[in-house]
């Protein structure tokens, strides 16, 4: 990977996922947290992208299981 | 639920699911992760239900969603695309139901990724373990999920009016 600037946020773009999920190697990591001290644009962008993902998964992960979903579980079970 | 899209399908999968681990226990290697192997059979448990079901592959309007389309979109109506947490107002707006709703409308290859992803916090390479496919595939199928699920979020934030009332009120 060639070094980041603000010439290829292309190249930092077409990592955005990895980033995200911290995917990349630790060398690619600290390249694109670079680019990003001086991308104004980049950095918008990739906040974006990271508070999509985790307002989704703080929201989806708030979902209790029904209250009698145990017990229906339990019921089908063979008795010991 | 977010498999099945519907409460009903989704306590009858658990159940079956919760009675075929029961079964099968014997072959769960202790100290391993329970979680993943639980999750293994009751994505199985679908994909079987799926298969006796004969259903016709969904198609989506989704597929074709550009990158960043909810940063564009959000920009366009007037909702913040900066801030420590630029997306929860939308989001918060939404609810969590509809965002429920916004996942039963990717196609089934994709809800079950995303699903696995956003709701049980698997890695990549549980994901794979869990639908035995390659690493390569859980990535790429995140990646189009991701896109598919803003552009979904972004149809329910116009159907319900959500994003009218803000650009409105950015208009005032």
């Amino acid at each position: 990977m060639t070094r980041l600037n603000r010439s290829n946020c292309e190249e930092a773009f077409r990592r955005l996922d990895d980033f995200l999920d911290r995917r990349l190697s630790s060398d690619e990591m600290r390249l694109i947290e670079e680019h990003l001290q001086i991308c104004a644009w980049c950095t918008r962008e990739f906040n974006f992208e990271a508070s999509v993902l985790n307002g989704v998964k703080r929201k989806l992960r708030q979902i209790e299981a029904p209250a009698d979903l145990v017990a229906k579980v339990l019921s089908r079970l063979p008795t010991p | 639920m977010r498999l099945t899209r519907n409460q009903a399908d989704a306590e009858d999968l658990v159940q079956e699911a919760a009675f075929l681990a029961y079964r099968a226990f014997d072959s769960f290697e202790s100290g391993t992760n329970f979680r993943a192997w639980f999750l293994k059979i009751l994505t199985n448990c679908y994909y079987s239900k799926r298969r006796r079901e004969k259903s016709r592959p969904v198609t989506s309007d989704l597929d074709d969603t550009p990158d960043l389309y909810l940063y564009a979109r959000s920009g366009q109506a007037g909702f913040p695309t900066q801030g420590p947490d630029p997306a929860a107002q939308l989001l918060d707006k939404l609810g969590t139901e509809r965002i429920v709703a916004a996942m039963a409308q990717l196609p089934q290859e994709y809800r079950i990724v995303a699903t696995l992803y956003f709701m049980d916090d698997l890695t990549y390479e549980e994901i794979a373990h869990t639908l035995e496919c390659p690493v390569g595939t859980v990535r790429s199928r995140l990646h189009r999920s991701r896109k598919m699920l803003q552009k979904a979020l972004w149809q329910i934030a116009e159907e319900d009016g959500i994003v009218g009332d803000h650009a409105r009120q950015a208009d005032a």
